[in-house]
C-alpha cells in the first residue's frame, strides 16, 4: 500500500462510479498514472447481488452498497430510506439498468419551443455530441434509433427485441406513440442474464466497472486503493495539496498533479464543504454557496401494464421506450421506458403502502405485515403486469440540498420540495402516459410523487458564472488550478432520460480539457 | 465441467462408499481422512480418481495446507463435510476438553473446509457444497451431548452460509443431506448401507441447481421447510403446492 500512497500521481480519482470510472480510464489511455480512490471494498468479480439486501450496515458494505439510509425530509415528514447508492467498485453503476440514453438537444441547449430552466447548459449540445458517440461506443451501447429524433447515434449497435416487446411496440404505435428499442449497455456475451439491478458476474453489462476501472487498470498506468475514506481535501492556496483519507484505520494523504472528484451527487458536496478551511470558509469550492444545493431526481411516476395476447411474453418487458411525452404543450416531461422488471411483491407491497398511508389503516398495529401479506396474495393477479416508468424532469431550486447530518458524520440528508409546478407537471405526464396505453389495463404504482433516489445530480454544477455556480464550463473548480468534478453533481439540470450516458460522455469531455486546458 | 471433489473422513463408511460413487460418475475426488492407511484402502477401491490426503479437519492449519495440495490438482468444485465422530460420553464423563474435541471435528471441520473451498469458488462463482447431517440435534440421545451440539451448530452453519452467500454467489449451491441411519461404524448395524445412501448423497452434490441452496434433505428426499401464513394462503388460493423434491440415481 506504501507505494499508493506514496507516489505522487498524475491523478487521483475519488470515487470509482460511472464518472470516475471513465475519467480514470480516459487518464490511463492518455498515458497518464491513476490513483482510484473508493470507499468500497474491491468485493469479488463473480458477486450477483442486487440491492434489495439486508439493512444491516455490514452486510450492505460487503455487497456494494452504501451502508446507511438517506435521510429524506420531504412533505413535511422525516424518514430514513435506503437508496439504490453503490459502495464499491462501479459504484451506484453496477447496480443499474444500463439504460443509456441520450438527452435531447433542448435538454443543454435554449429552445423557444421548450423553455430551458436556466437557459441552457455551459456546454451545448453540438459539442457534447462527439462525446457521447465516444460514449455510446465505450460501453458498447445497442437499441433502436429513435424515430422522432433528428440526431444520428452512429455507434449504436443493432437491439435484440423480443417478440413480446415488439408486440408492445406495436400496440403503442397503434396509439400514435414512436417506441423504440431502449438503449442498452449489455453485450450479450454467452450466459448473460440481463443483470439489470444487480451486479453482473460476467464481462457483459458494461458500466463504470466493466467499462470504465478494468480498462484503466488493464493498461498498466492506474491502481485502485479500495477501503480508502477520502476525510477531506486539503488546500494550498488555489490548489488542492493533499487529500486526506482514512484505510484500515490509519490516515494517509495521498498527493496528485490533479483531483478528480466523483464521489456522486449525494457525496461529492459533502467532502466539499467538510474540507473547509481557511479560504474556503463555506467549502472547497463553495464560493457561491451552491454546493450541495439545486438538488434534482427525476419523479418516477411509475406503473403496471397487463399485456394481452403476444405482448405477454416469458419475461419482462426490457426494450420498449418513446420520447412522444418528452415534452408536452411546451412543458417538459421525460422520456418512458420499461424498467426490466416484472411487478414483484416489494413493488406491489410500496403500491398497497402507498394506497393505505395517511389513512387509519396505517396506524393500524401490524399495517405493515398485513400489507406485505396482501402483496403475496396480489402477486398472483399482478405478477404477470410489465412495469413501466415515466421520468419526470426534476427543476433546479436552492432550497432543495444534501448536507452531512452534524450529529452523525458521514450521514447523508436531503432536504427536498415537490414545487408546485412539478405536481401540475406530474398531473399532466400522468394523462398522457394513461393516453399512451389506451386499450391496456394499467395501474400507477405510486400516487405521490416519487423522487428517483437513483437519479440525484445538480449539487455540484456547472455555469460560467462564479457567483452562482461551483464548476466552470470544463467543470473545473472555479478558482481552483487542479480539481474537476465528474459525477452528476455538475448536472445544471435533471434532462428527461436517465443519467448515466451524459455521466460518462462529459467525464470523457471534462478529461480532453484537463489533458489540453 | 471437470468436477473435483473434497470429500472429508473419506477412509471409511459413508466417507469411503461417497468417494467410491463419485469416481465412478467421473468425478476426480481427494479424500481427507485422519488415517493414512484407511485412505490407501479408499484408494485401492478406486484408482487413479481418487487421491488420498491424510488431513486432520480439526486441526484449521492441516486444512488450509491441504488444499493448497487440492490445489496442484485442480480447482475445487465439489466439498462434502462428511468428516464427523460420535464419542458416547455421559454427561457426567465428559470434560469440556473431551466435549471441545468433538466440536472441533464436526463443526470446526466442517467450517475449515468450507471457508477454504469458498476461497476458491467465488473464483468462478461456481460450486457445490453438501453438509451431511443429522437430526440429532432435535432430540438428543443419552451419551451424545458433544455430538449433537456440534452436529446442530453444523446445520446452523449453512443457514450462515446462504444468508452471506445466496444473492452473492447464486451459482455457489450450499445444502444440508442427512443420509439417515447408516450401517457404518458410527451407524446402527440394522441401518441403510452406506453404498445405498452414497448414491444419493452423490447425485445430490452433482444437482447443481441454485433453488437448492439453503434446502434439507433427508435420504433421497427434500425435506419441505415451513411456510409463513400468507404463503401458505397464497398456496390454498392459488391451488399451487409444493412438492417434494427426490433424488433420482
Amino acid at each position: 500500500m506504501r507505494e499508493l500512497t506514496d507516489r505522487h500521481w498524475d491523478a487521483v480519482v475519488i470515487g470509482t462510479g460511472m464518472g470516475g470510472g471513465v475519467a480514470g480510464r480516459a487518464l490511463a489511455e492518455a498515458g497518464l498514472s491513476v490513483l482510484f480512490v473508493e470507499k468500497g471494498r474491491a468485493g469479488w468479480r463473480r458477486e450477483a447481488n442486487g440491492t434489495e439486501a439486508a439493512t444491516d450496515p455490514v452486510a450492505r458494505g460487503v455487497r456494494g452498497l452504501w451502508p446507511d439510509p438517506v435521510t429524506l425530509r420531504m412533505g413535511g415528514r422525516e424518514r430514513e430510506v435506503f437508496a439504490p447508492l453503490g459502495m464499491g467498485v462501479g459504484g451506484s453503476s453496477v447496480f443499474y439498468a444500463a439504460t443509456l440514453e441520450r438527452p435531447e438537444p433542448h435538454d443543454l441547449d435554449p429552445s423557444n419551443a421548450v423553455p430551458h430552466p436556466v437557459g441552457g447548459w455551459p456546454v451545448r449540445y453540438a459539442a457534447m455530441a462527439p462525446w457521447f458517440d465516444a460514449a455510446e461506443r465505450m460501453f458498447a451501447v445497442r437499441g433502436g434509433a429513435d424515430p422522432l429524433s433528428a440526431v444520428a447515434c452512429p455507434e449504436l449497435g443493432a437491439a435484440v427485441v423480443s417478440d413480446a416487446d415488439r408486440a408492445m411496440m406495436a400496440h403503442l404505435a397503434g396509439n400514435g406513440m414512436h417506441p423504440y428499442a431502449l438503449h442498452a449497455a449489455l453485450r450479450d456475451v454467452a450466459g448473460c442474464a440481463s443483470c439489470l439491478g444487480r451486479k453482473c458476474p460476467r464481462p457483459c453489462k458494461m458500466d463504470g466497472r466493466s467499462a470504465g476501472v478494468e480498462p484503466a487498470l488493464a493498461t498498466g498506468r492506474a491502481a485502485m486503493l479500495d477501503r480508502c475514506d477520502v476525510t477531506r481535501l486539503v488546500m494550498d492556496g488555489n490548489r488542492v495539496a493533499g487529500i486526506e483519507a482514512v484505510r484500515d484505520g490509519a490516515r494517509v494523504t495521498l498527493r496528485a498533479a490533479r483531483v478528480v472528484l466523483a464521489a456522486g451527487a449525494l457525496n461529492s458536496p459533502l467532502l466539499l464543504r467538510r474540507s473547509a478551511c481557511e479560504g474556503w470558509a463555506d467549502g472547497v469550492a463553495n464560493r457561491s454557496g451552491m454546493v450541495g444545493r439545486n438538488l434534482m431526481f427525476h419523479l418516477n411516476e411509475t406503473f403496471a401494464v397487463w399485456p394481452k395476447g403476444a405482448e405477454r411474453g416469458d419475461g419482462p418487458s426490457k426494450a420498449v421506450g418513446f420520447r412522444d411525452l418528452y415534452a408536452v404543450d411546451g412543458r417538459r416531461m421525460g422520456m418512458v421506458q420499461a424498467m426490466g422488471i416484472d411487478a414483484g411483491r416489494g413493488e406491489i407491497a410500496h403500491y398497497m403502502g402507498q394506497r393505505i398511508a395517511g389513512t387509519w389503516a396505517a396506524r393500524l398495529p401490524g399495517a405493515r405485515r398485513v400489507v406485505q401479506a396482501g402483496a403475496v396474495l396480489a402477486h398472483g393477479a399482478m405478477g404477470r403486469a410489465k412495469l413501466f416508468v415515466g421520468l419526470l424532469e426534476d427543476m433546479p431550486d436552492a432550497g432543495n440540498r444534501v448536507f452531512e447530518d452534524r450529529g452523525r458524520p458521514g450521514r447523508i440528508v436531503v432536504e427536498y420540495r415537490v414545487a408546485d409546478e412539478a405536481q401540475v407537471r406530474r398531473r399532466m405526464f400522468r394523462r398522457a402516459i394513461r393516453s399512451a396505453f389506451a386499450g391496456r389495463r394499467m395501474a400507477f404504482v405510486n400516487r405521490g410523487a416519487e423522487p428517483n433516489l437513483g437519479h440525484p445530480c445538480g449539487t455540484v454544477r456547472m455555469g460560467d458564472d462564479p457567483a452562482v455556480a461551483p464548476l466552470d464550463a470544463g467543470c473545473r473548480a472555479h478558482g481552483i488550478e487542479n480539481l474537476w468534478c465528474v459525477d452528476a453533481g455538475v448536472f445544471p439540470t435533471s434532462m428527461g432520460v436517465n443519467p448515466s450516458l451524459t455521466i460518462a460522455a462529459n467525464a470523457l469531455r471534462v478529461v480532453e480539457g484537463m489533458r489540453h486546458g | 465441467m471437470d468436477e473435483l471433489a473434497v470429500v472429508t473422513g473419506a477412509g471409511g463408511g459413508l466417507g469411503r462408499a461417497l468417494s467410491v460413487v463419485l469416481a465412478r460418475q467421473g468425478v476426480r475426488v481427494v479424500g481427507l481422512g485422519r488415517s493414512a492407511g484407511a485412505l490407501e484402502e479408499t484408494a485401492g477401491l478406486i484408482g487413479e480418481r481418487f487421491v488420498a490426503m491424510p488431513c486432520d479437519v480439526a486441526d484449521a492449519a492441516a486444512v488450509r495446507a491441504a488444499f493448497v495440495e487440492v490445489d496442484r490438482i485442480g480447482a475445487v468444485t465439489i466439498l462434502m463435510n462428511n468428516a464427523a465422530v460420535h464419542p458416547r460420553h455421559d454427561i457426567l464423563d465428559e470434560t469440556a476438553e473431551s466435549f471441545a474435541a468433538t466440536v472441533d471435528v464436526n463443526l470446526g471441520g466442517t467450517v475449515a473446509c468450507t471457508v477454504a473451498a469458498l476461497g476458491r469458488m467465488v473464483a468462478t462463482g461456481t460450486g457445490r457444497i453438501v453438509n451431511v447431517g443429522t437430526f440429532a440435534d432435535v432430540a438428543p440421545l443419552p451419551a451424545s451431548a458433544a455430538y449433537a451440539v456440534s452436529k446442530g451448530a453444523q446445520r446452523i452453519f449453512t443457514r450462515t452460509l446462504v444468508a452471506d452467500l445466496h444473492d452473492r454467489f447464486p451459482g455457489i449451491v450450499v445444502n444440508d443431506w442427512m443420509p439417515g441411519m447408516l450401517d457404518t461404524g458410527m451407524g446402527v448395524s440394522d441401518g441403510i448401507e452406506p453404498e445405498v445412501a452414497a448414491e444419493w448423497g452423490a447425485a445430490l452434490a452433482l444437482w447443481r441447481d441454485a433453488s437448492l441452496t439453503g434446502t434439507v434433505w433427508e435420504r433421497d428426499r427434500e425435506v419441505l421447510s415451513p411456510r409463513a401464513v400468507a404463503e401458505r394462503l397464497r398456496d390454498r388460493l392459488t391451488g399451487r403446492r409444493r412438492v417434494a423434491r427426490r433424488i433420482t440415481t
